[in-house]
């Protein structure tokens, strides 16, 4: 069949080690409790047993704390030119949903601006996924017509299909990868049962998120007092931005001391006042509501109508996460029924 | 068991009070397993209110969480009192706060709960790896009887409480406007051991540890905000001229930011473990307040949020007390 093919189980250490020949590869690796995605320098090291890793894969790309450049203050102060980092990385086993946030987000960094640190790691990056074989409660990525075993968004796709996995690939980089000798073609039989595993896995997630004309509906109740009832609950931390895979503010900062310093990129969050602080002292979004609203309005109706996108992926971190229950399915399916 | 009855009862009574603003208390959450802070305006909504050992959020945090925009001219502020659901541990919070003069407590209208204990939503999570569709749990003596996904089964208290339920000294709140069903006596007694073994290792093992846990935090200050005392007008780290800990994130500054926190909190940590939950990547952080606790009780004799009358500990100040630390 073209473009299946079949890696044996017993065969990843050895594919997983050809990749760290050519890549510095990131894969989930426990951190105490918490699964992360995390270079490795030997397979033994991955944990593959993850439902998904604690922080999204975008940290990767998009990094928490990116520095712009350096310099040194004073008169005869020096800049000091950025390095773009340019190396070759792959992300093995990242799930379906962090790699279409990826596709997301990169018009981001792509359109008006051509972001030279994000698009440089971008374009070196490969994508080796894993489909989801036992989604959480709280997955709903099924919501946006994808499946927890989408090839669509990675260089080559792994399922598992008990001994072995079945392998899917896209485009070039994911040809090259599949040239190794540990690939074999797939039989009928293996996509059958691939098949088989996405049906599984899909039946699994039991929670559904109605977006069906939900950029619409969003217009019509901006200054609704539901708002005001979902925002209530909320603590005000950054959770929920920090833990999305498709959040993409940021904040950039200069740090200094007396001798040196250097211009900081740094994750930034909606949810938080500061965020909109202008330095005259007024503040735009001076309440919860404002941010919660603005948090959902740009996922469901600023990036569909400028994008063509819902900016959410629905692999559940947020709700997953907040330490007050704010349910990002269950917010926008009460939106939808909101009376406007 | 809390008598939900009694409690929805006494939410009714309490919002509908002209001096009320509004109640908040627990309502079951949208996933079964973690229940959701909710707010009563009018009686109705009292409808919602449960309570149950999925109830583990402490409500003291909302009285000081409420927005509070500029007024209008000639627009008097909104006075009127805020109702709050609170277990035991969860009062002490208020009573430090007003001791601290954060709140007076007029300002608040307390429906104590009696607890014998919540869940840790972690440990449930690891007991269940992977999927919980659904929940119900009751509380039976000292057991759980937890049913998933339609299987019930009984599991021992100990293994699903927090630490803090384990060592519970206070079940009933220390002040309360209405208690929902008896008094329940504290006969347990904090437990340091984790602390004590903590203390043994050399100042090299300790930063080691503490390095690797503060490596993974992301800086979203979910521990503040869940944190009742952590109600500074403007937070220390938010502070940008001067600019106490840079905004990078990275094991230094994560370091300045967890250690100013622990600090910030000593002799004020009632110990509700509410940073410790709410935190996304699991970083220990009861184990700094507790050290500072144990550090407090035994040089002071001093414990947090039990005597709204008493003065803060750090404004104490007398003759004989130790200082063996000052260098």
């Amino acid at each position: 069949m073209m473009n299946s093919y079949i890696l044996l189980k017993e065969d990843l250490p050895k594919f997983i080690k050809e990749l760290i020949d050519k890549y510095k590869v990131f894969a989930p690796v426990d951190d105490n409790d918490v699964t992360l995605f995390k270079e490795i320098k030997n397979p033994k090291e991955m944990n593959l047993k993850y439902n998904n890793s604690k922080l999204p894969p975008k940290s990767l790309l998009f990094c928490q704390t990116e520095t712009l450049f350096k310099f040194t203050p004073g008169t005869k102060g020096k800049i000091q030119s950025p390095g773009i980092d340019n190396g070759k990385k792959a992300v093995f086993g990242i799930r379906p949903c962090d790699a279409k946030s990826f596709s997301i987000i990169d018009p981001v960094f792509k359109e008006d601006f051509e972001d030279p640190f994000y698009l440089s790691k971008r374009e070196n990056l490969l994508l080796v996924g894993l489909s989801c074989t036992n989604p959480y409660s709280n997955c709903f990525c099924t919501s946006f017509k994808d499946s927890p075993a989408s090839s669509k968004y990675v260089d080559i796709l792994l399922t598992d299909i008990g001994n072995k996995y079945f392998v899917e690939v896209n485009g070039d980089k994911g040809k090259q990868i599949v040239k190794s000798k540990l690939f074999k073609p797939a039989a009928k039989t293996d996509e059958d049962k691939k098949n088989e595993v996405e049906k599984k896995a899909k039946d699994q997630i039991i929670r559904y998120q109605k977006t069906d004309g939900i950029a619409e509906k969003l217009d019509k109740i901006f200054e609704n007092h539901f708002w005001k009832e979902v925002a209530d609950k909320c603590l005000r931390c950054g959770a929920c931005t920090y833990l999305c895979p498709t959040c993409h503010c940021f904040d950039i900062q200069d740090e200094a001391t007396m001798t040196d310093g250097a211009r900081v990129r740094i994750w930034d969050t909606c949810m938080i006042p500061e965020y909109t602080l202008q330095a005259s002292g007024y503040n735009p979004r001076p309440e919860r509501m404002n941010r919660m609203r603005n948090r959902v309005y740009h996922k469901y109706n600023y990036y569909p109508k400028n994008l063509g996108v819902i900016a959410c992926v629905g692999c559940g971190r947020c709700i997953d996460n907040c330490p007050v229950n704010i349910d990002i399915i269950d917010v926008v399916n009460r939106a939808g029924e909101v009376k406007p | 068991m809390v008598d939900e009855n009694l409690l929805q009862d006494a939410v009714k009574k309490t919002v509908a009070r002209k001096d009320v603003k509004y109640v908040v208390g627990y309502d079951k959450g949208t996933t079964g397993f973690q229940a959701a802070p909710t707010f009563a305006f009018e009686e109705k909504d009292a409808d919602k209110f449960i309570f149950s050992p999925i109830c583990v959020n402490n409500l003291a945090v909302y009285p000081i969480l409420e927005d509070k925009p500029p007024l209008r001219r000639g627009e008097e502020p909104d006075s009127r009192k805020i109702g709050i659901v609170l277990k035991g541990c969860d009062s002490r919070a208020i009573v430090q706060i007003i001791q601290e003069k954060g709140l007076k407590r007029e300002d608040v209208v307390i429906i104590g709960i009696p607890c014998t204990g919540v869940v840790d939503p972690k440990k449930l999570k690891n007991r269940f790896p992977g999927q919980i569709k659904s929940l119900e749990i009751k509380d039976e003596n000292d057991n759980f009887i937890v049913t998933v996904d339609g299987k019930t089964q009984n599991i021992s208290k100990d293994e699903l409480m927090p630490d803090k339920c384990k060592e519970c000294e206070y079940p009933t709140p220390i002040i309360y406007d209405i208690l929902i069903g008896k008094e329940i006596k504290g006969l347990k007694k904090p437990n340091y051991k984790e602390i004590e073994e903590l203390e043994k290792k050399s100042l090299d093992e300790k930063w080691k540890i503490w390095e690797k846990e503060f490596d993974r935090c992301i800086r979203c200050y979910a521990c503040r905000n869940a944190c009742p005392m952590c109600y500074c007008k403007e937070c220390m780290v938010d502070i940008l001229d001067p600019q106490w800990v840079r905004r990078s994130v990275n094991l230094s500054e994560n370091t300045a930011w967890n250690m100013l926190r622990a600090f910030h909190l000593a002799g004020r940590c009632i110990g509700c473990g509410e940073c410790e939950r709410a935190c996304p990547m699991d970083i220990p952080l009861m184990k700094l307040n507790k050290k500072i606790t144990k550090d407090i009780q035994e040089m002071y004799d001093y414990k947090a949020g039990i005597d709204a009358e008493a003065k803060p500990l750090l404004a104490m100040f007398k003759p004989d007390d130790p200082e063996e630390f000052i260098l």
